[in-house]
């Protein structure tokens, strides 16, 4: 046997090579190729051989680059080394491969012939690709971070002063609401002291032996000093929001318009009042004397910064808070429709630190003896109170405008009602039982006392359960008078629900300094219930003990 | 040397008085013209540069706003004439420089006095009747092509897929050492080529100018020559033997040849009917 049979020929080793190989003349045209680069793209030999360009088997990309990159450098240098190329094969598929290419010359230097050698590259375009992913991702990872880098600064300094502001804010909301519950509990005992002094003066004033001048004239002064402390303690209950509201529908512009004898009078000749109504205003719901003290308030603070004179706008408007403007609030205002009412004046104006504390109780600007530092901290209580908002705004030497937002009421038929002029008049009893429950003895001695001078009949005690007590040996009672929050572990409401349970249809009437949620929503009575808060008169006991009891009898 | 000069590596030949200005086209540098230069350099002051992007140019120069036209690529042509304070030009454009040097000398005139346009298309996709001898997808397919980096060009690129920060020369001895683009602005470049539509600037080139068509060029096909003889006033046609795209490289002498005849004929330029 011939020993060269067993060694490759070096047509095996050509044909059967691992890569393929091409000879092409300069412009292209193939001339040889192996078995293996046909197997690769399905081609017959005969079809290429003589018949086709290598450039004709690219792609458009390859095409071109064939044309101004690979010829160009072919011819220049001689060789060309790993080329990326896309084959198209018979089927359409693309094959992926890596050519080197050497041009030979002729005799003359003259180019040839080009002799291709193409490796399969599925594996490294995939590898490739990935490679170039990741880079991509890698970069922009750096790009993201160059960019945090360069504005980390910025960032920092915006962040911290928003946690500042937010921190603030905070703060001052914290203070409001110390303060509030302080000047709220003050106020609360002060109230109950309060009608005790109203009380026994007024015991006084009556059994006063005729003709007895100057001790007239001593109660007189007293009752009307009781009268002004109890207006102030109804302020600082208004700050805390802890006072009884009576909401009611309300039409803001007639509210302003019925207002506008007594602001003149108020405001003076040196201030020109302007009032502004829009047409079509929504209603809203709110207490309307509290909102008539509000905008009093407002007024008598206007006028203080205009000592020599100057204009005083009232303005109303519907108007929108959107979620953005609510949420950079520190209280919690909800986002929605609400009625605006705006005052306005051309005066002094305040500083950013005034403005800061223009809602605490007792904070004045005012020469001592001048203001009582309530009137702000009323229109702010009142108003967070009714679920509305406060806004001011105000520049030194130009002037300040403060405006109210109380939301839309929406959905009632109820007509805005009229203030009703609340004139209390003495009516007395006709020996009806009226059972009183009151914690405060002193306080409670002074309302029993006084319904029996008013000829009820009266059975009392200090808490719930010593009332259903009685409820249940006296089941004739007419009328159940108790305050709403009552120790010994069962409030006012609650009381009100055992006795209507033993007795049902007999009637309450509740008393407070201020509410917290027992009878009083959110600060807000109920639909039909009966309220007379601390301090009462005398007369206004009577006749709201005698109404509540002559509606029940319908 | 300039700032003009440096940013586009000019270079000065030859021993001439008129100069010629030789600019390559898309995917090369100057390098391309290694074998016709030395054919004029004893009668011509040959001025070779590098686009902006391309050979030794300063790619940190490199505008897309700038070079978001072949406009800005002519601007670039007037800058290097200006510095040099070159007139009688005569401007050799291959490929897409070809089109630049037209936009060039519509913009100053004065500056040139012959064009020789290699293988030069107005516009590369067909349109209605115009054959460019690219559809639409094909230019398509070709710019995703360029942006997937999946690159014919991974030799002339290889910096892009081997690059190693730390040993660039290992980049180096794998890449082929003539016609280096920056791929960010070839993938540029290539997208403002291969998109561009000049033919309206045709007919404002009052220029005497010659066409050299390759056969079988895949890139600016024949009929794209013939129309830019129909459509240039004044513009000679010659349909080259040579193959490809690139003449300059593949056939000097027979390019050689044409240029010389060209730019021996002392005749006015003709008005093409």
């Amino acid at each position: 046997m011939d020993p060269g049979a067993l060694c490759e020929t070096a047509e095996e080793l050509y044909e059967s090579a691992p890569c393929g190989y091409l000879s092409t003349l300069p412009d292209g045209t193939i001339i040889r190729v192996n078995q293996t680069f046909l197997s690769w793209i399905g081609m017959e030999r005969n079809d290429l051989v003589g018949h086709r360009c290598f450039q004709d088997l690219l792609n458009v990309g390859g095409k071109i680059f064939y044309d101004t990159h690979f010829a160009p450098l072919l011819r220049m240098q001689g060789f060309v080394n790993e080329i990326a190329f896309d084959l198209t094969c018979a089927d359409g598929r693309q094959l992926p491969v890596l050519a080197n290419t050497v041009q030979k010359l002729d005799a003359a230097g003259r180019p040839m012939v080009h002799r291709i050698t193409l490796f399969n590259a599925t594996d490294r375009r995939k590898y490739e690709r990935e490679l170039l992913l990741a880079r991509q991702k890698a970069e922009q990872a750096t790009e993201e971070l160059k960019r945090l880098n360069e504005t980390l600064e910025e960032r920092v300094a915006q962040e911290v002063a928003e946690r500042l502001k937010a921190e603030e804010a905070l703060r001052q909301a914290q203070k409001m609401e110390a303060v509030g519950q302080l000047t709220g509990g003050i106020a609360h005992d002060f109230n109950n002291l309060l009608t005790i002094i109203v009380g026994n003066i007024e015991l006084i004033q009556r059994r006063l032996p005729e003709g007895n001048e100057r001790l007239q004239r001593a109660t007189d002064h007293a009752m009307e000093a009781t009268r002004r402390a109890a207006t102030l303690t109804q302020r600082l209950l208004a700050f805390s929001r802890r006072q009884p509201l009576d909401p009611k529908p309300i039409d803001a512009n007639k509210l302003v318009a019925g207002m506008s004898e007594l602001l003149r009078r108020t405001l003076g000749e040196t201030v020109v009042l302007e009032t502004v109504l829009a047409g079509g205003l929504w209603r809203t719901q709110a207490d309307p004397n509290q909102l008539e003290n509000a905008i009093v308030n407002l007024a008598v603070n206007a006028r203080d910064a205009m000592p020599n004179g100057g204009k005083l706008t009232i303005e109303t408007a519907n108007t929108r808070l959107d979620e953005a403007y609510v949420e950079a609030l520190a209280e919690p205002v909800p986002p929605g429709q609400y009625v605006r009412v705006s005052v306005s004046d051309t005066g002094t104006g305040m500083d950013k630190a005034t403005m800061e504390r223009v809602f605490e109780p007792f904070f004045t600007t005012k020469e001592a003896g001048k203001g009582t530092g309530l009137g702000l901290s009323q229109v702010y209580g009142f108003v967070r109170q009714s679920n509305g908002h406060v806004w001011i705004y105000s520049e030194l030497g130009e002037g300040t405008t403060i405006k109210i937002y109380l939301p839309r009421l929406i959905g009632s038929d109820e007509e805005p009602t009229e203030t009703p002029p609340q004139k209390p008049e003495m009516v007395k009893g006709a020996g009806e039982t009226i059972l009183v429950v009151e914690d405060e003895p002193s306080l409670r001695a002074y309302s029993v006392e006084a319904l029996r001078d008013l000829g009820y009949r009266v059975l009392e005690a200090a808490d719930g359960k010593g009332a259903l007590a009685v409820v249940e040996q006296h089941p004739e009672i007419h009328l159940l008078f108790t305050d709403v929050v009552l120790t010994g572990g069962m409030n006012g409401r609650v009381l009100a629900e055992e006795v209507a349970r033993r007795k049902p249809g007999v009637p309450v009437l509740y008393t407070t300094g201020y509410t917290a949620n027992a009878i009083v929503h959110h600060g807000r009575l109920d639909p039909g219930m009966h309220l007379i808060g601390k301090p009462y008169t005398y007369a206004e006991l009577a006749a709201k003990v005698r109404s509540v009891l002559d509606e029940a009898q319908f | 040397m300039s700032a003009v000069l440096q940013r586009h590596n000019v270079k000065v030949l030859g021993q001439g008085q008129q100069p010629m200005v030789l600019a390559h086209g898309y995917g090369c540098d100057q390098n391309m013209w290694r074998f016709i230069t030395p054919a004029f350099e004893d009668r011509y002051k040959i001025v070779l540069f590098d686009h902006v992007g391309h050979g030794q140019s300063d790619a940190a120069t490199f505008d897309r706003t700038r070079y978001g036209s072949l406009d800005g690529y002519a601007e670039d042509v007037l800058a290097i004439c200006r510095e040099l304070d070159l007139k009688d030009v005569i401007f050799v454009g291959h490929s897409v420089s070809a089109m630049i040097g037209v936009l060039a000398a519509v913009r100053e005139p004065e500056r040139f006095a012959r064009l020789v346009l290699i293988g030069p298309s107005p516009c590369y996709i067909n349109d209605g009747d115009y054959v460019g001898g690219f559809k639409r997808e094909d230019i398509e397919g070709l710019l995703d092509f360029l942006d997937s980096n999946h690159l014919g060009w991974s030799s002339t690129m290889a910096p892009v897929i081997m690059g190693n920060p730390d040993r660039p020369e290992l980049g180096e001895e794998l890449t082929n050492s003539f016609c280096r683009t920056d791929p960010e602005i070839a993938k540029h470049f290539a997208r403002v080529t291969f998109l561009s539509d000049n033919r309206a600037d045709l007919p404002r080139l009052a220029k005497k100018a010659l066409i050299l068509q390759c056969s079988h060029d895949v890139i600016a096909p024949e009929a794209v020559g013939r129309y830019m003889h129909q459509n240039l006033p004044g513009s000679e046609f010659v349909l080259l033997r040579a193959t490809g795209h690139c003449p300059n490289l593949s056939a000097p002498e027979e390019t050689i040849a044409a240029m010389e005849a060209f730019l021996r004929d002392p005749a006015p330029a003709k008005a093409v009917a």
